[in-house]
């Protein structure tokens, strides 16, 4: 690739380069043409390859009952067999882990686990905004928000699986 | 004889340190003779409390922590759970963990981490709740407490019992049941007020015992400022855990018991439901692993509905706070951080008040009163100050002070249902003369003048 296209890829006008341009052609040994906007260090073509299937531990076949917990606990459908399919790809993804070696290593939070954490000092800045935050709400009764009674339990797994098959998803 | 065989608890973390003996047999509580049972069963009881930090402002917002104010007006859009919302640490609510922990001799860990516990609740706006589950403020503390037992329930008997952990985590919001209309309105003021949770080993075994520890916990948090411990406004609240077992054994199935307003309904819960399981397990069924509510009005514990079972709670770590560091002195102090950014381990040790246990004991040793004496003192708000303020004016002896407080003195303010600080405002208002005989003086104070004379003609005062 020429550098003007590099350069016009990344944005920079071609007045600016133009200049640059004559002093690398004109340069007479062969530098090449990474050295101005080279210091990123993302390659031109991808370096990684998939992990082999051979190298992955056997796929995992999600049974019902756990599919009905997990329903269960995140409120969520995923009973078609897209959201299965979509589960199964994602499980397998997640396996590629496996062939990392981290034994020794502490596992991280996040990678910003380093940074200091902002402590507030013990001053009231915020509140008072009570008519905001019930316009939010369809259902309120005299400034509090309304809420059925309780938890209402989750049906059991084939009085849902009735209900989906009407559902549109 | 094999039915009466428990199980082994389900939850893992409950480690046995001492195995609970019922050589000391809780007074209160008349143990009913088991007919089939060689060694009888005992109650074991375990604490969690929550309770909420006395700060301005909340644990993750600059809301306003108020008891009483209009519906939703305390709430920020963090509070709301609106998206785009972060927390922000509270630096009091920090130092008032580390406070609480230095008090109940607790290992305050210099990282913490925050995690989040899922559960979907209408009065918990964003479906989790922030708390330190893996790595909380401070460890391994221990809380002594005083019994009155012995025949005459006049000899102290010093008791501890094992702090587990002391975490820092948000309050959720109020929810009031319209059944009427088959509805809930929620209220979200206190979602988000900054908590210190306590959760205490099972070493208890009783509710007398329980109560103690309560009431003793009570008034370290507010002889430290760090929470007002007042049960009936849900400052401070306490669940129990029971179960019952033979000492020697594995413990039992433990079930929890909550809605629990008072001290005292604490011990009277505690011993329903202590009684309830030995009558379950006599009967030859088995004690559930559930949650049950103390209904103040029957004495009663019953299950609560709502339950589905075990919960999964699917901890994971807040991904939008980074770890909570303490530090222990200003030498320790990393180079360029701010003095409001960091909380320092050593000045708030120094900065500890009188906590009860060294009240109790300077009394004793100062006036040379009986430990039991001192015991009563601190127990009522305001007692010590007004028995100091008497000693100082008169030339009796403190004993006979005390004598005149505990029985005259309180016995007045009960009858009247008047609290001790209220009669030491009173006292406060005017010098009192020099006095030779303790009635004398007590008889000078404004309270005491209008109570006797009052009493002679049959009549309440009117003290201002």
């Amino acid at each position: 690739m020429s550098v003007i296209s590099i350069a016009a890829k990344r944005g920079l006008s071609l007045k600016i380069i133009r200049p640059w341009c004559n002093l690398l052609t004109n340069s007479a040994s062969s530098t090449r043409v990474t050295c101005l906007w080279s210091s990123t260090k993302v390659p031109e073509a991808a370096t990684w390859e998939p992990v082999p299937e051979s190298q992955l531990p056997p796929p995992v076949q999600v049974p019902a009952d756990l599919v009905d917990k997990l329903e269960r606990l995140a409120l969520v459908d995923f009973r078609t067999k897209q959201g299965l399919d979509c589960l199964e790809k994602a499980i397998r993804f997640a396996d590629q882990l496996h062939v990392v070696d981290t034994s020794g290593v502490e596992p991280m939070d996040s990678v910003l686990e380093d940074r200091a954490l902002n402590l507030r000092g013990d001053a009231v800045v915020e509140g008072d905004c009570a008519e905001e935050l019930l316009q939010l709400s369809k259902n309120t009764v005299e400034e509090y928000f309304v809420a059925p009674p309780g938890n209402i339990p989750l049906p059991t797994r084939e009085e849902r699986t009735a209900m989906l098959k009407h559902s549109e998803f | 004889m094999n039915k009466q065989m428990s199980m082994l608890c389900p939850k893992a973390s409950r480690v046995i340190r001492r195995i609970s003996t019922s050589s000391l047999r809780c007074d209160s509580q008349p143990q009913p003779r088991a007919k089939s049972a060689p060694q009888q069963l005992v109650g074991v009881v375990g604490l969690e409390v929550h309770a909420q930090i006395n700060s301005n402002t909340k644990l993750f917002s600059g809301s306003s922590v108020r008891f009483s104010a209009p519906p939703n007006s305390l709430v920020s859009f963090f509070d709301a759970s609106l998206p785009g919302t972060l927390p922000v640490l509270n630096k009091r609510c920090v130092e008032a963990a580390v406070m609480t922990g230095l008090a109940l001799n607790c290992t305050i860990n210099r990282k913490s981490l925050f995690d989040r516990k899922h559960y979907f609740y209408a009065d918990l706006p964003s479906g989790y709740q922030i708390t330190q589950q893996r790595q909380p403020i401070a460890v391994d503390g221990t809380l002594t407490y005083s019994l009155l037992g012995g025949t005459k329930r006049s000899q102290v008997i010093r008791k501890t019992v094992n702090i587990k952990q002391i975490q820092l985590e948000q309050d959720s919001g109020k929810s009031l049941h319209d059944d009427l209309r088959s509805q809930t309105l929620i209220d979200l003021n206190r979602a988000g007020v900054g908590l210190m949770e306590l959760v205490m080993e099972p070493d208890m075994s009783c509710g007398e015992e329980a109560a103690a520890a309560v009431r003793e916990l009570q008034l370290i948090l507010q002889a430290l400022g760090t929470c007002q411990g007042n049960m009936s406004e849900g400052q401070m609240r306490v669940d129990a855990n029971v179960s019952v077992h033979k000492p020697g054994e594995p413990l039992g199935i433990r079930a929890e018991v909550k809605n629990i307003n008072s001290v005292r309904c604490l011990a009277r819960a505690i011993d329903y439901e202590i009684q309830r399981q030995i009558e379950v397990l006599q009967r030859g069924q088995t004690v559930q692993n559930e949650t049950r509510a103390y209904d103040s009005k029957s004495g009663e514990t019953i299950p609560m509905r709502d339950k589905e079972g075990l919960q999964d709670y699917r901890f994971m770590p807040e991904p939008n706070l980074p770890p909570l560091i303490v530090y222990e002195d200003n030498a320790s102090l990393p180079t360029g951080i701010d003095a409001c950014q960091a909380v320092v381990v050593h000045k708030i040790r120094e900065g500890l008040p009188e906590l009860p246990g060294v009240k109790r004991d300077r009394l004793v040793q100062t006036y040379g009163i009986l430990p039991e004496h001192s015991f009563t003192l601190v127990n009522e708000d305001g007692l010590v100050e007004y028995f100091e303020a008497v000693m100082k004016v008169t030339k009796k002896e403190p004993r006979k002070v005390i004598g005149w407080v505990t029985n005259e003195l309180l016995g007045h303010l009960k009858e009247k249902d008047m609290s001790v600080s209220h009669s030491l405002a009173s006292l406060r208002g005017e010098p009192p003369p020099e006095a030779e005989s303790t009635e004398q003086v007590c008889s000078q104070t404004p309270l005491s003048q209008a109570h006797w004379s009052g009493s002679q003609r049959g009549e309440t005062p009117d003290v201002s």
